[in-house]
């Protein structure tokens, strides 16, 4: 591999790094329960469309280098 | 001076004590389950989804029914999945010619269970699955473990994820089931994750989340079908180690019923491919019972190192690859999800049982660049969920 391409990479997880630290430390103020109506609503829940993201998951851990390796995966249609 | 009631362990032994001890402390465990605070029940909910694929050389069809069922309520949750993958590919796609032997279409099928328990136990909550997947020339055994704790007086929650795979890698010849070994000494494909999340209450609208993941791979990763132009078969390391951050927001806009969340994804890999991944969303609950889903995905990644955009490698090249998702390519996805809560239908006379059910169809279409031998995409699905 590259000396220039281990630099890019490297410059891409350390930007992805202080961007991950960086937002959740902003939003460290707590939201009191009672503030919470709008944040219940079904629409707001990331768990909501587990079934459909996993078939999602499965289709594009066949077709994509970037995603995959946590679950089950197959040889049969060929795409593996 | 020893009372009667402490002598009476030592006088049926050690045996009698330990047996004592451990009534004790079931019975302790018992008090302390039917003494805690008791949460309210989730539902118990049978999903049935079916799920259809389409490509230039391939029809996947994948109906998959999910049921759950607490016991007795949310402190413990038992789970069962089944789905069935019917997958029909022309000779065009890798594998098929070379188990047919000539141009047919050629149906696989892989039967995939799922045991799924889960249990909540006030800011903590704890879930295990064991899966095994079978094919006619691969077989996986899977499991899982993850915790999750919610801090901050449940604004947030931190999770902890752990998975492996030991996966069966085999190919057919000549009607024979033979073991895939690659370049190793096993046909053991061995796959470890490990996921770390945590998902906080920003503001009053907005939700937002962050995701660490670590992948390694082991064994067997080429297919033992695809050959690359020269006729030489796919050979990949035998190593792989994968990397992922991603994060999300959800933020319901004021005075509307629209939802935002947007999905960003960064994913880095030791064969070389760099690739990153936005998906916007819009939920619109435009009607008491209807939630529109509007969805575009932009994926891009950058090719293997040992890629080779000609198909052509040199006799003595240390790996070789036919491999599509080895490319370089783009791709864009745009789709739209409906669901119809049926609480509307259950005041009916007779319908009182689908209150609480929903029925929801999906359709989502892939297109790629140019150069990707995959070609585009159809994805749908259709589904009905009740509680019981």
């Amino acid at each position: 591999m590259s000396t220039a391409s281990s630099h890019r990479r490297a410059r891409l997880v350390g930007a992805a790094l202080t961007l991950a630290f960086a937002v959740p430390a902003s939003g460290c103020a707590t939201v009191k329960p009672s503030e919470r109506e709008v944040l219940s609503r079904p629409e707001m829940n990331p768990a909501s469309e587990g079934l459909e993201e996993q078939f999602q998951s499965h289709v594009e851990s066949a077709r994509e280098g970037g995603f995959g390796g946590h679950g089950a995966a197959g040889g049969g249609c060929g795409c593996g | 001076m020893t009372s009667m009631k402490s002598m009476k362990p030592r006088r049926g032994g050690a045996a009698t004590a330990l047996a004592l001890g451990l009534r004790a402390l079931l019975g302790l465990l018992a008090l302390l389950v039917l003494t805690a605070p008791r949460p309210t029940a989730a539902e118990d909910r049978m999903t049935i989804r079916g799920n259809y694929y389409r490509e230039q050389s391939t029809r996947v069809l994948a109906p998959v029914v999910y049921v759950e069922k607490d016991i007795p309520d949310e402190r413990f949750t038992v789970g069962a999945e089944y789905l069935l993958d019917a997958v029909t590919s022309a000779s065009i796609g890798a594998g098929a010619a070379a188990v047919t032997g000539g141009d047919y279409l050629f149906t696989e099928f892989r039967h995939e269970t799922t045991l799924r328990l889960m249990s909540r136990q006030k800011n903590w909550s704890f879930s295990g699955f064991f899966r095994y997947s079978t094919e006619s020339d691969w077989i996986s055994r899977a499991f899982g473990l993850s915790a999750a704790r919610d801090l901050f007086n449940r604004a947030g929650t931190l999770s902890l994820t752990y998975t492996a795979n030991f996966d069966t890698v085999n190919k057919i010849f000549a009607g024979r089931v033979l073991p895939h070994n690659s370049t190793g000494g096993t046909n053991l494909q061995q796959v470890n994750f490990i996921g770390l999340g945590y998902t906080h209450a920003l503001t009053r609208r907005l939700l937002g989340g962050l995701l660490f993941e670590g992948i390694l791979a082991t064994g067997p990763q080429d297919n033992p079908y695809r050959q690359v132009r020269d006729g030489l078969p796919e050979t990949h390391p035998l190593e792989r180690r994968r990397g992922a951050i991603s994060g999300f927001l959800r933020y319901a806009v004021p005075r509307t019923p629209l939802v935002l969340e947007p999905r960003y994804r960064l994913y880095a890999d030791d064969w070389g491919i760099v690739a990153h991944g936005l998906d916007l969303r819009a939920h619109v609950r435009f009607l008491k019972r209807v939630i529109l889903r509007g969805r575009y995905r932009y994926y891009t990644q950058s090719g293997a190192e040992f890629w080779a955009a000609d198909g052509y490698y040199p006799s003595d090249a240390a790996y070789r690859t036919a491999d599509p998702k080895m490319s370089k390519f783009h791709s864009h996805t745009p789709g739209g999800e409906l669901t119809v809560e049926l609480d509307g239908l259950a005041r009916l006379r007779g319908l009182h049982w689908l209150r609480g059910a929903w029925v929801q169809a999906t359709y989502n279409h892939i297109f790629v660049s140019e150069n990707y031998r995959f070609g585009n995409a159809r994805l749908g699905s259709l589904a009905f969920s009740i509680p019981f």
